[in-house]
């Protein structure tokens, strides 16, 4: 074996009820490289990685680390041996501070009692080589998401680690954090770790990565250079299937004389957002662009009834209605896809057919209960039409992918037959294949004249299927424009003229 | 793909299993002591079914009735510790309602002076508006059900004592005698209304919507709001019919004395009807429950209860070894044990297979 071959996974099986979740995969890291690993939701990835970190047992094959054989049976275990893994989700602990986050467990002591000195200036001097200026007293939850995935990070890296696994960690980051985990990952990559990158934005991969492995349906299609695979490529060798066949999207036909679904004449709430104006025809998919933070989500609240309206008014097919709470929604048949899916979204301990009556049902109220053969054919229904991964519909909801969640979620709100659709960043988190089915399910609930509002960060999803797109900054609506002759440098001047003018408006203060 | 048949894994996954497994064996134990503790019969003066066996069901009917309440509360995430205290109250307004005339120091006799309709009714009431009262905190006050029952646990008590003066009152009112110490045919009036709640309960969880939103809000209240279900609402009433079913072992509690006993009706009540509801497999995280597994485990106390009582172990040690056995039980329960033994299984039938 090549001496600069940190690990290598030869063979590895493992066998699921019912399905091979690996089937004889083979996977190398070298010192001191970026290796992305890639593959649609339920290729095999998580399962490949949990086996490297104890968490999955393999039933077959072996795991070389620096030339011996090991078998991790615990994530401590695999720590111990040197394999530190940050998950998606910030496993620490909140209410305490940063300093502790990254001592939790392995506390420095000093004469029998923590030495909270050294605690705190170790904690200081990891944040400053992450190029990280904050206060390690201060507790974790003080700070911004990213923040507290960086420091989840330098507790991996702190750990003394020759591998470190990053699991998707670039989901809840803006592009200016993105940049700030590349140098920190460069920098250790310096130093000789193997780094393991696992995520589902194509251009990071291209950015940051040396080589990549790529799995599908649990075997491994192939590991290439990051020069040997063009994007196109590599999404065709991730879904199997040409990217063209699905990518191939129509946008909604509106009829001119379409009649309006929704008006919002001047909807506001005070100290959140101020002002909107907006309008919905049927069968039309209006887009709404613009940065985090800057009104979406609370404008679709607004629609939905999950933020009181306390100003303007809004009215559904000519007729004001008056959304106190999501339930009112619901009963105008509006429908709404928060944009957290693992907060507002999913119901973790229920099964995928609970999860989808349940809006249904709310609807209905409890004292008139959907009878078990109902339920049973609307989930299957909907399981068959949206194309959701799994055995049975009593499967928990907490137990699919992040896309299938997403589908699952889709079907509570399609199983209500909605007049209006709102969906806050339906596609955040999930693979290119599921994307693109979301997208096409949209654009059909449009042919059936449904109207959608379809939020989202990622601009050439917004452009491919919107018809009209609002644009938001600040709180405001600051333009509208057509989804069909506008570009993406279109929206993001206007974004950037508002971000410029505020800047003008500061420097002359 | 759904097995068909026998899954021998699947039973030894389930906690109701180990708590039946438990509930038989400590049966068992009572049995190989002594012969004669299953045997049942029918008391010759009055007519009414008795035994041990009859015994256990029959007293651990206020516990059971209060779990099957506490089921919903600790379903939502929640808990309700006002549960006992709520106990007190209902027997301390009935007593003080069947004795207005108390003051005059009539000796008791069989006579109610406020109707009796009246001294049944109004505890009940009471003690739902406090349950609602609970809920309410929970849900529109934000409270943590802990400290929100807490304030009732603490006061509820305080309340039955001023309802009396501070003073215990006796009563010989016959049809009063009839809700703890009578019987329907062959069956104690306390199995009756126990078996009424049970099945009045069960019907409403499983045949109406109502056990699917508690579920859905113990998992996940936000996302339930998002998906139309008026979360605090199920909390308010979840609260209220806890309240509600205290009141009922509170009227059965205080007909068992034909008295009120605010200092001593109800004590840690809440402790076992929790336990009941943990030893019936339902998680103190909220989510999943089961009303079955609650009877179950109300069962399982009351027979260690009897155990100890019928085998004449010295009082002192009584709680002790309560504690015990429920250690055992709730080990027994363990996800390691229960792993293990379904994997047993599962090896066993797969050997079988090939």
């Amino acid at each position: 074996m090549p001496a600069d071959i940190i690990l290598e996974m030869k063979e590895i099986e493992i066998q699921f009820p019912g399905v091979k979740a690996l089937d004889k995969v083979n996977f190398t890291l070298r010192k001191g490289e970026v290796h992305s690993l890639l593959g649609e939701n339920g290729a095999g990835k998580s399962t490949l990685i949990k086996c490297l970190t104890g968490v999955n047992h393999k039933d077959a094959g072996q795991i070389i680390l620096d030339g011996k054989e090991i078998n991790p049976t615990s994530p401590q275990q695999a720590m111990e041996l040197g394999i530190s893994t940050v998950f998606q989700e910030i496993n620490l602990c909140p209410n305490l501070t940063v300093a502790e986050n990254i001592f939790i467990g392995r506390q420095p002591m000093k004469r029998g009692a923590i030495d909270w000195k050294t605690i705190n200036r170790r904690a200081d001097e990891l944040m400053e080589r992450f190029h990280l200026d904050i206060d390690v007293t201060r507790p974790l939850s003080f700070y911004s998401t990213a923040i507290q995935q960086m420091v989840s990070i330098a507790r991996a890296v702190d750990v003394k680690a020759k591998i470190l696994i990053l699991d998707e960690p670039t989901s809840s980051l803006d592009d200016h954090e993105v940049q700030l985990l590349f140098e920190v990952m460069r920098d250790l990559r310096a130093e000789g770790m193997g780094i393991i990158f696992i995520t589902h934005f194509l251009d990071q991969v291209y950015e940051i990565s040396d080589r990549m492995t790529i799995l599908r349906n649990g075997h491994l299609i192939g590991s290439y250079g990051i020069g040997d695979l063009n994007k196109v490529q590599l999404v065709t060798e991730m879904i199997g299937k040409d990217i063209d066949v699905i990518f191939n999207l129509k946008r909604a036909d509106v009829k001119p004389d379409a009649p309006y679904m929704l008006e919002a004449e001047h909807i506001g709430v005070p100290g959140k957002v101020k002002d909107i104006s907006v309008n919905l025809k049927e069968g039309e998919l209006l887009g709404f662009a613009g940065l985090l933070g800057s009104g979406r989500t609370e404008t679709a609240e607004m629609l939905f009834g999950a933020e009181k309206v306390s100003q303007g008014t809004i009215k559904k097919k000519g007729t004001k209605i008056n959304l106190s709470n999501p339930h009112a929604a619901i009963m105008e048949k509006i429908a709404f896809c928060p944009e957290d899916r693992k907060v507002d979204g999913i119901i973790g301990d229920l099964s995928i057919r609970e999860n989808i009556m349940l809006a249904v049902q709310a609807r209905r109220g409890f004292l008139h209960p959907m009878s078990r053969s109902e339920q049973d054919k609307l989930a299957e229904k909907y399981i068959a039409a949206l194309g959701i991964a799994t055995p049975d519909a009593e499967k928990k909801i907490s137990e699919l992918s992040g896309g299938n969640q997403q589908k699952v979620i889709l079907a509570r709100w399609m199983a209500t037959e909605p007049d209006v659709l709102i969906l806050d960043e339906p596609t955040r988190g999930i693979d290119v294949g599921a994307k693109a089915e979301i997208q096409r399910l949209m654009l059909e609930m449009c042919k059936d004249g449904v109207s959608v509002v379809f939020i989202s960060s990622e601009l050439d999803e917004i452009i491919r299927c919107s018809n009209r797109i609002v644009i938001m900054r600040d709180r405001q609506k600051v333009a509208e424009v057509d989804g069909a002759t506008c570009t993406q440098q279109d929206i993001l001047n206007i974004i950037a003229e508002g971000a410029a003018a505020q800047k003008t408006e500061e420097a002359g203060v | 793909m759904k097995k068909k048949g026998f899954d021998l894994s699947a039973l030894t996954r389930s906690k109701i299993t180990w708590a039946v497994v438990a509930e038989v064996l400590i049966l068992l134990v009572c049995f190989i002591i002594r012969p004669d503790f299953f045997s049942i019969s029918i008391q010759p003066t009055t007519g009414v079914l008795y035994g041990s066996l009859i015994d256990i069901v029959s007293r651990s009917a206020e516990i059971t009735i209060i779990a099957m309440g506490m089921t919903l509360a600790i379903a939502l995430g929640g808990t309700d510790l006002s549960v006992g205290a709520l106990v007190a109250v209902s027997g301390a307004m009935s007593l003080k309602l069947m004795r207005w005339d108390v003051l005059e120091y009539v000796t008791p006799g069989d006579y109610s002076v406020k109707p009796f309709w009246m001294a049944i009714l109004f505890p009940l009431i009471t003690c739902t508006l406090m349950g609602l009262f609970n809920g309410f905190l929970i849900s529109k006050g934000g409270m943590q059900p802990f400290i929100a029952t807490l304030i009732l646990m603490v006061s509820g008590r305080g309340i039955a004592q001023i309802l009396t003066d501070g003073k215990q009152f006796t009563t010989m009112y016959s049809p009063f005698r009839v809700i703890g110490q009578g019987n329907l045919g062959p069956i104690p009036m306390p199995i009756v209304i126990m078996a009424v709640v049970c099945i009045g309960m069960g019907l409403f969880v499983r045949k109406t919507a109502f056990g699917t939103f508690v579920e859905s809000v113990g998992v996940n209240r936000s996302a339930s709001r998002l998906s139309g279900i008026s979360a605090d609402a199920v909390i308010m009433i979840v609260y209220s019919l806890t309240g509600f079913l205290s009141g009922i072992a509170g009227l059965i509690y205080s007909s068992r004395i034909m008295s009120n006993d605010s200092n001593n009706a109800g004590i840690n009540y809440e402790m076992d009807a929790i336990l009941a509801v943990v030893i019936g497999g339902t998680a103190m995280t909220g989510g999943k429950f089961s009303l079955v597994g609650t009877l179950i485990g109300s069962l399982i106390i009351r027979t260690i209860v009897t155990f100890v009582y019928y085998f004449g172990i010295v009082a002192e040690a009584t709680m002790a070894f309560k504690a015990l056995i429920i250690a055992v039980v709730i080990i027994l329960q363990s996800e390691p044990v229960r792993e293990y033994f379904a994997r047993r299984s599962e090896r066993r039938a797969s050997l079988k297979k090939s």
